[in-house]
């Protein structure tokens, strides 16, 4: 068995790494599901078994009962304790309390009997599967105290005489499973938080096939299938649409909310919504692959990747056991001596107890799990829990500009012509080879006389890209067309007239880039294309700003360009850099301002992304395997940078507190414990609370601005529609009809 | 102690409108099985069983804890800590009135609590729709530890008895008091319109703020006059009480 394996054993419940054996022995070859404690073997079992809706599963019944044992003993011993209390002052007969006292203490042995069996083989199957595995776990130290008390209290009613401990036993089982099934549950609640996105996905679809529709499980959906998505209805696989057309919400991918229509032969994603109107498509990808399957993944790894504070309270934990076993057999043997073994007992369980390493092992992945899916559900993904924390300690923002800043599609702010030459062959010319090529100039041309690029025109020329330059064609007369760079053009010997000349140098500059079209041996037309500016822009760098963040613009433009953008948006612009450049000068902002994080589109700016402290990658959406980036937008609405930011500091706020609080309780709690001033019983309570503080702390991280746009709870409101339209319209009948019977 | 007894069932009454308001809906739960009307009572009975055992439980535990609380002090103090204690109660079910009939100072905290609701809900709702009785009787006995400022109120005041037997007492009669609404807001949930059930519970509300200012003046007659403490501690009993002592 490999290290790789060892490590990423995970628990089969919540997904959290499985304890590793303390000294250092192989782990046992897994055959059936592993838990990573008692709490989450238990609430695997409540899960698993909840079969119909008319039967509590078995394991919820046995806590009930467990419950309602533990209070009666409880009944039972507040009864004894009257008597304790008022057996001075009653005269008369005492005979008869004595004898009633003694009937309560059998009875309270009667009822403790069923806790221990019901609560207790659970804790002992736990630390007998983690002794199997070479792990001492705290579950074995706190069966042995439990134990302990109910054989001392047993052997004390049988003997009539002595203290019993039975409620003690009862409240430390029913707290404990209670605690570490609420811990369970939390760290459930986070990871569902990842996987609302999964769930997103229908449980069955509707494939169509050569006898027609059916309703099939999605498993079984191959590369191929023609599946029919109804409006209202996710797109369960990526794929092509064969018949009809429908708006589709691409938000989980975009962000945007808008609506996109698509139709025949066009690419649709799994996850996106189907908005109106019935579409066929072929499945192009197997279910849970393709774009969604690779942001699931992506979600998945960031989520078993651990963070420096993760890293950190594990290494404290695996020191955790140990102490705790010294200080608590130094308890048991002080207090024995000194108040007699009854006493040391108690106070030795106590302090297992009250070290409660669930808050430990809570305190960081919970928080960075609730954020990390939060975010996802916001549109932002983050590679690891390690990139959110790093994000928490950005100081500066570096942004590339183009496709980043701007929009990454120009547009045409004018078009000059040369004296002598007629419009609608500049047009023709110019779309001819536009049309041809993917850069955004061409787009921008393309977009200029509305006409849809990549058209393809019977008889048109080869069209030849000589690249970083332009677009050339040469026709059966040998005609040549060039569109491109003006000194590209110029160095080519081609001429141009004054008043194109003129106008390139205007153009130059108001910082606003040239395309120039020539034929015959002339610059015939020149294209002004000027930088979308994204709206947000100006807002996103205030709210940096605003977060005390120093901003800075990496550009390769020259300095023109980068003067007029300093103005507009009031940073400091850095021009002329090539991409090795710009991963230097962030080196430099690094020195004068602290971390620093990288804004960019992730394609042309991948070394300055990886320089970089954080690595923000912009409109990622069907592509979130750009590695270079720490962190995903899946749009690109720059505004959730500042959101983002926020979040990390929250995050890491929260982990700090937890620790803080997971420590503090621990180290007073256990002294506390240690100097025999805490009941077992209460201890017990305290863990629970402890779990809960924890819990309650992390899960506030993964529920707050519910209403805004593009949230995972906006993304569910779709959700139900999905389900009831999958519905066969007869079982709602029937569901109707049993309902309306008395 | 017995009159004591059948007026904090009656205070149980009056308040358990303010039950019906809060937890009528697990009630209604309960009721949704195909079964026959007696099975729906039966279910409701065991569910209130389940409850009034806990808060029999609870009672005796606070029972404990005001008797150490006194057994720590003198007589003196123990009549100090009673007053305290009721003055306690009486805050709680005057906040909690208010609350329920819409005059509402504090916002209703949602974060923690509603988080820890989320996680403990399948507890809840598994043994609501469960078949059985015993089904029914743990989802009571669940439900008698929800946060509930009438429980607490009525805990403060089994605190105020110093004696768990007595504290045992006076919460299984406060429970005994609201079984009657609960198991005919459950048998009858259908009747009630959405308007009614309003209706109901602003008169449980107002009732829960007249019991808690009840409470108050009793805590403070007992804070600033000498009251035998061995008096009666219903709510309802020390008007005369006080109309006794306040020409003191």
């Amino acid at each position: 068995m490999s290290a790789a394996t060892a490590t990423t054993a995970a628990c089969t419940y919540c997904g959290l790494p499985l304890p590793r054996p303390l000294f250092g022995r192989k782990m046992v070859e897994a055959t059936g599901p592993q838990y990573c404690c008692s709490g989450c073997r238990f609430a695997h079992a409540v899960t698993q078994e909840r079969g119909d809706a008319g039967t509590a599963s078995w394991t919820l019944t046995c806590l009930g009962l467990a419950l309602f044992f533990s209070m009666s003993v409880m009944v039972f011993t507040i009864a004894l304790w009257s008597f304790d209390v008022y057996e001075p002052a009653s005269e008369g007969n005492l005979a008869l309390p004595a004898a009633f006292a003694d009937l309560l203490r059998w009875l309270c042995l009667l009822f403790t009997a069923p806790v221990v069996l019901l609560l207790g083989r659970p804790l002992a199957v736990d630390a007998w599967e983690d002794l199997r595995r070479g792990v001492w776990s705290a579950d074995l130290l706190l069966l042995t105290g439990v134990l302990a008390a109910c054989g001392y209290s047993t052997w004390s009613v049988w003997s009539g005489g002595g203290p019993v401990y039975f409620e003690t036993a009862c409240v430390i089982l029913v707290f404990v499973t209670f605690g570490r099934w609420l811990g369970a549950s939390g760290r459930l609640k986070a990871t569902a938080a990842l996987d609302a996105l999964q769930q997103l996905l229908p449980a069955e679809v509707c494939r169509v096939g050569a006898d027609g529709p059916r309703l099939v499980r999605l498993e079984t959906v191959q590369i191929g299938d023609i599946l029919s998505v109804q409006a209202g209805e996710r797109i369960p696989v990526d794929g092509q649409i064969v018949s009809g057309a429908a708006a589709i919400d691409e938000q989980v991918f975009t962000g945007e909310s808008v609506p996109v229509g698509r139709s025949v032969g066009e690419r649709v994603f799994a996850g996106t919504l189907s908005l109106d109107g019935t579409i066929h498509v072929r499945a192009t990808a197997r279910p849970r692959e393709g774009a969604f399957g690779a942001l699931l993944e992506a979600v998945r790894i960031a989520r078993e990747s651990k963070g420096r504070y993760h890293t950190a309270a594990d290494r404290m934990s695996r020191f955790f056991f140990p102490v705790i076993t010294a200080v608590a057999a130094a308890t048991v043997v002080g207090h024995g001596l000194v108040h007699g073994w009854g006493a040391g007992w108690l106070a030795g369980l106590s302090v297992v107890l009250i070290a409660c390493p669930c808050a430990l092992a809570l305190a960081t992945p919970l928080a960075v799990w609730s954020a990390l899916g939060r975010a996802a559900g916001q549109g932002v993904l983050f590679r690891s829990g390690e990139a959110l924390e790093r994000l928490a300690e950005i100081r500066a923002v570096a942004f590339d500009k183009t496709g980043t800043l701007t929009t990454g599609s120009p547009r045409i702010a004018g078009l000059v012509l040369s004296s002598e030459v007629d419009a609608a062959e500049v047009e023709q010319r110019a779309l001819l080879l536009a049309r041809e090529s993917n850069h955004v100039f061409s787009r921008a041309i393309c977009a200029f006389w509305s006409v849809e690029p990549g058209a393809w025109v019977a008889g048109s020329p080869v069209v030849r890209t000589v690249p970083g330059c332009g677009l050339e064609a040469i026709d059966e007369t040998g005609d040549a067309t060039q569109l491109g760079g003006w000194d590209w053009l110029r160095r080519k010997g081609i001429e141009a007239d004054v008043s194109l000349d003129q106008a390139h140098a205007d153009a130059c500059r108001d910082g606003h880039s040239v395309a120039a079209l020539a034929w015959g041996g002339a610059i015939r037309a020149l294209f002004v294309i000027a930088e979308t500016l994204r709206p947000e822009a100006v807002d996103a760098l205030q709210q940096l700003r605003a977060r005390g963040c120093s901003l800075v613009v990496l550009t390769g433009d020259h300095a023109l360009r980068a003067a007029r953008l300093a103005d507009t948006l009031q940073v400091t612009v850095i021009p002329a850099l090539s991409p090795q450049a710009k991963a230097q000068e962030l080196a430099h902002w690094r020195a004068r301002h602290g971390a620093i994080a990288m804004v960019g589109d992730g394609i042309n700016d991948s070394p300055a992304l990886v320089a970089a402290d954080v690595g923000i990658a912009l409109g990622c959406g069907t592509d979130v395997t750009r590695d270079s980036a720490a962190v995903c937008l899946l749009g690109d609405d720059l505004t959730r940078i500042a959101w983002a930011l926020e979040l990390a500091q929250e995050t890491v706020r929260t982990i700090r507190g937890n620790l803080a609080w997971a420590f503090g309780y621990n180290f007073v709690g256990v002294a506390i414990a240690a100097a025999g001033w805490l009941h077992p019983a209460v201890a017990a309570v305290l863990m629970a609370v402890s779990s809960g503080v924890v819990i309650a702390r992390s899960r506030r991280l993964g529920c707050a601005d519910e209403g805004r746009p593009g949230s995972t709870a906006a993304a569910r409101e779709h959700l139900p529609r999905a389900v009831v339209s999958t519905v066969p319209a007869a079982a709602a009948a029937g569901l109707a009809a049993s309902e309306a019977a008395p | 102690m017995m009159t004591e007894l059948v007026l904090t069932f009656v205070a149980g009454l009056l308040g358990s409108s303010h039950c019906v308001g809060m937890c009528g809906g697990l009630t209604m739960i309960l009721s949704l099985t195909p079964r026959g009307r007696w099975h729906i009572f039966g279910r409701q009975v065991a569910f209130s069983g389940g409850r009034i055992f806990t808060y029999c439980v609870l009672g005796g535990l606070a029972g404990v804890l005001g008797q150490r609380l006194a057994a720590a002090g003198a007589t003196e103090s123990a009549v100090r800590i009673a007053g305290g204690l009721c003055l306690l109660a009486g805050l709680f079910l005057v906040v909690e009135g208010l609350t329920a009939a819409g005059f509402s100072w504090r916002r209703r905290s949602s974060g923690a609590a509603a988080c820890g609701g989320c996680l403990t809900g399948p507890l809840f709702t598994t043994f609501l729709r469960a078949e059985g009785l015993h089904n029914a009787f743990l989802a009571g006995l669940l439900t008698g530890f929800l946060p509930c400022g009438l429980v607490y109120a009525f805990l403060a005041l089994a605190a105020a008895r110093t004696n768990p037997l007595e504290g045992m007492a006076l919460m299984t009669a406060f429970g005994l008091g609201t079984v009657p609404l609960m198991v005919a807001t459950g048998m009858g949930s259908t009747l009630l319109t959405p308007l009614g059930r309003q209706r109901v519970l602003k008169a449980a509300a107002v009732c829960v703020v007249l019991t808690g200012a009840i409470t108050v003046v009793r805590g403070a007659s007992f804070l600033c006059g000498s009251v035998d403490p061995s008096g009666p501690s219903c709510p309802f009993c020390n008007r005369t009480q006080t109309s006794l002592t306040a020409p003191q």
